[in-house]
């Protein structure tokens, strides 16, 4: 046991030591191991340092590289700094067109394209009442009264590119109504960004526009209303015309039916007055009288106003001599001046023209006012009437007529308004001196429609003067109606008259006034009866009244003048002198006129001045016809010639020579053709010589010889009758171109 | 009657005396310019001198069978201007003849006497009258 002890001691220390062995031999591995490693590591390293080399190198171009940038980088500072300076300057340029946007006084939007507004300027603020933070990002369409309507138009922009003037309305405190003008805005690249929005504020011209389309409305009703008041007017101004001449017709009726009754009362009263009466009865007789005169004359003036309102007072250009006319007028007042203890002094320009052409019925008319006036407010002193030449030319000469009183004179305050119609210088006068103050309202017209004018100067109760001025044409014709009162001749006597007149009581009136005259008379109705009866029986002289059924005065003179061929003196009758027309009584051949009511004396007058006329051409024939008895009968009278020519010998002469050619070829062509029996030729020869029988003043009953030879031409007769009459005819006409002859060897060899 | 310038009046007749009657009553009226033609042909030739007035004679063709009577100058006139106012003197008395001239378009009818010129004279003055009223009249129915 110890030594196996030992020896396990020994075999353990034995194993131990191989132990020991083993773990050195371990760790020698493990040292050549690390052994190795390291060599490895060493290896390694040689490789990490070659990659470690290359990386330096690598890192060296990189560091290159870097500096390369940098100097591109600081180019590209540059670049970005040159860039904001631009920009900046692009900022000032877009404030200044945004400064610009925002003066401007149109509403400016910028909207996207979902209809948001991006922007606007201050004119859209003012107008929306919205401030401009709100305004940004809200719907652009609800500030428009229409939102549809603005939609579309926005909507418009958007796919044509713009819009211009479409109408909107801005729904603000105030509904402004605008234009809207707008178009897109692109990028660079041309997409749409949205639009850019103008509004035009149009409420002053929709103001302006309503305002004239009111205006025009206004101006279509006042048309409409003018054109209705034009026609209402038109409808009133013929219903006045029509009115007038009612008034008219009226009052033209009426006078001629009062006048007719008044005539025979007052020619009645007249014819009673110059029978034995008894002092009352004569007084009474004569107011009768009196009133009936004034009756009448008032009559007179109411018609003649009348007819000066309607414009239809005509004037006369008739030759007339104005002393006689004058004087004769004057006359009328005489008896009047001499019952007023008056003195009547007449004073006439001697360098007046003895003819003159006027009217002279109007002249009368107006003096007669003005004279009847001054008698009327005269009670004592002078009445003076004066007629002055106060211009005188070739052709015309002014005449100023004046009638002076010594009356109750007219106010001053009056003066103005005396020639008014129905005004008296007080309402007093018309009570005091009666009238209708017609008379001076009645002279104005007179005067100034003959372009002339009335004047007056007067104090009160110191008298008063009325003149007028009137202008005349001259004339070298002579007068043919004289108004002359020619004294009374009583040589003629036994004188027939016929009178014509329908109204039974004028009849009776003119019979009674005619025997009293100691003419003897007839009386017919009308002017058939007196042509039948003119045809039976011979008359010295016709009054003829010119209103008259059947046949009137102007057709029965016309028949006598122009059928009978009888030269027998007619005197018209006529109711009212104002509106007789002269001219027509002329003109169908009468001699005289007078009107009613008749005044005697003037009837009388004339009458007898006809007579006498007729009675002395009679006589003078008559001696012709006996001292004629032995030698031959002047059968041409050459007065009416030597009239027409106003003795113009050259003229004469000419007419004679005519007359000598002419008539020797007619008298063959009548004898030849009646030796034919060529009825025409016959007709016409004798046709062609009856117009010259009475330039030549061959007698009537010659011309009335030709037209028998006509009628017998005419119903182709051969008779014995026709061979005398175209005999006679013959020697006539021989007779008259023998005398003619010697006529005219008178004339071409004056003494 | 117008004013200023002379009337225009042409005179027509065959027969001399009246004729130169008529001329010499006319010129003392200072206010007519008168021409005188002794036959409707003269008349007619004459027209261009643009008469205001023409005066004419119906018998015409009394002696001279070839002559144009009144009625066809009337008629002529009436083709070249009918404004022309004719008047249609005569001494023929008959109503038919006057009615026919009037159908002829004249203006008026007077008959050869003593009075004709008066009446033409008034005549004359009635055309004037009648044409200054139409005148009026277009003047009016113009501002209608």
């Amino acid at each position: 046991m110890i030594k196996s002890d030992e020896l396990i001691i020994a075999n353990k220390a034995l194993a131990f030591q191989n132990k020991e062995k083993e773990k050195r031999a371990n760790e020698l591995i493990i040292a050549n191991k690390e052994l190795a490693f390291l060599n490895v590591e060493k290896k390694k390293r040689a490789n990490e340092l070659i990659i470690a080399k290359k990386e330096l190198a690598f890192q060296n171009i990189e560091k290159e590289k870097r500096a390369n940038e940098l100097i591109i980088a600081n180019n590209e500072l540059a670049f970005q700094n040159q860039e904001k300076e631009k920009r900046a300057a692009e900022l000032i340029i877009a404030n200044y067109a945004r400064s610009l946007i925002e003066a401007s006084l149109d509403p400016l939007f910028t909207i996207s394209i979902k209809g948001k507004i991006t922007d606007m300027n201050n004119a859209s603020v003012n107008i929306t009442g919205v401030s401009r933070e709100k305004l940004i990002g809200t719907d652009f369409f609800n500030y428009f009264t229409e939102p549809n309507k603005a939609r579309k138009g926005y909507q418009e922009v958007f796919a044509k590119g713009f819009v211009a003037d479409y109408p909107l309305t801005i729904r603000d405190h105030k509904l402004t109504d605008v234009l809207f003008n707008g178009s897109v805005y692109k990028d660079e690249q041309g997409k749409v960004l949205g639009v850019v929005v103008v509004a035009r504020d149009i409420t002053e011209q929709k103001r302006i526009e309503k305002e004239l389309i009111e205006a025009k409305v206004f101006a279509e009703l006042a048309t409409a209303i003018a054109e209705e008041a034009q026609s209402k007017s038109e409808i009133t101004r013929k219903i006045a015309e029509d009115a007038v001449k009612a008034k008219q017709q009226f009052l033209s009726n009426m006078s001629h039916e009062i006048r007719t009754p008044m005539n025979a009362i007052i020619g009645f009263t007249k014819v009673v007055l110059k029978t034995d009466l008894s002092a009352k009865q004569k007084e009474y007789l004569t107011a009768i009288k009196m009133s009936g005169d004034a009756l009448i004359v008032l009559i007179n003036d109411i018609l003649d106003l009348a007819k000066v309102d309607a414009g239809k007072m005509t004037f006369e250009e008739i030759p007339f001599r104005l002393a006689s006319s004058i004087s004769a007028m004057l006359h009328l007042f005489e008896t009047k001046i001499q019952e007023k203890n008056l003195k009547l002094i007449s004073k006439y320009d001697k360098n007046i023209p003895v003819v003159l052409l006027g009217d002279p019925v109007r002249l009368h008319q107006i003096i007669l006012n003005l004279v009847s006036n001054a008698v009327k407010f005269t009670t004592k002193g002078l009445i003076t009437v004066s007629v002055d030449l106060i211009n005188e030319d070739s052709e015309n000469v002014i005449i100023q007529f004046s009638v002076t009183d010594t009356g109750i004179g007219i106010p001053q305050n009056k003066i103005s308004n005396i020639f008014d119609n129905f005004q008296q210088a007080t309402s007093g006068t018309a009570r005091l001196y009666g009238g209708t103050g017609l008379g001076l309202a009645i002279v104005k017209q007179l005067v100034e429609q003959q372009g002339g004018k009335t004047s007056v100067q007067s104090k009160t109760d110191e008298g008063s003067t009325f003149s007028f001025c009137l202008q005349f044409r001259k004339t070298k014709a002579d007068a043919t109606f004289v108004n002359e009162i020619i004294e009374l001749d009583t040589e003629i006597k036994n004188i027939k008259v016929l009178v014509v007149e329908d109204i039974a009581l004028n009849q009776l009136l003119m019979k009674t006034l005619l025997d009293d005259f100691g003419f003897e008379c007839d009386i017919t109705a009308n002017g058939k009866i007196a042509v039948e009866k003119l045809a039976t029986k011979s008359y010295d002289i016709i009054l003829m009244d010119l209103q008259m059924p059947e046949m009137n005065g102007f057709e029965a003179t016309e028949y006598i003048r122009k059928k009978m061929n009888s030269s027998i003196p007619i005197i018209a009758l006529t109711a009212d002198v104002t509106t007789v027309d002269l001219a027509k009584c002329k003109a169908v051949g009468m001699n005289d006129y007078i009107a009613k009511p008749l005044d005697e004396r003037l009837l009388y007058t004339k009458i007898v001045s006809l007579l006498k006329n007729s009675f002395n051409m009679k006589k003078t024939t008559n001696e012709h016809l006996e001292s004629d008895a032995n030698t031959k009968i002047k059968c041409t009278d050459l007065r009416y010639l030597s009239h027409r020519t106003k003795s113009n010998p050259r003229l004469m002469s000419e007419m004679i020579s005519l007359y000598l050619e002419q008539t020797p070829p007619l008298i063959d062509a009548m004898k030849k053709s009646l030796q034919n029996n060529d009825w025409t030729l016959l007709l016409s020869a004798v046709h062609k010589m009856i117009p010259s029988f009475s330039i030549m003043g061959i007698s009537p009953d010659f011309e009335n010889m030709a037209k028998k030879i006509q009628e017998y031409a005419n119903t182709q007769q051969q008779a014995n009758e026709i061979q005398e009459l175209v005999f006679k005819l013959e020697n006539v006409c021989v007779q008259a171109c023998e005398e003619l002859e010697e006529e005219l060897f008178k004339i071409k060899n004056p003494k | 009657m117008k004013n200023g310038t002379k009337v225009k009046l042409f005179l027509v007749d065959d027969d001399a005396v009246f004729l130169k009657s008529l001329e010499i009553e006319f010129l003392q009226h200072a206010d007519f310019d008168v021409e005188a033609y002794a036959t409707g042909e003269h008349c007619v030739e004459h027209l261009s001198n643009n008469p205001d007035i023409i005066i004419l004679d119906y018998h015409l063709d009394g002696i001279d069978k070839n002559a144009m009577n009144g009625l066809e100058t009337l008629d002529k006139i009436q083709e070249y201007n009918a404004k022309i106012p004719v008047i249609i003197l005569s001494s023929q008395d008959k109503i038919d003849v006057a009615v026919n001239c009037m159908h002829h378009k004249a203006f008026d009818y007077v008959m050869k006497s003593e009075t004709a010129f008066m009446r033409l004279q008034k005549i004359i003055n009635a055309i004037f009258r009648y044409q200054k009223m139409e005148k009026e009249l277009n003047w009016y129915m113009e501002r209608m």
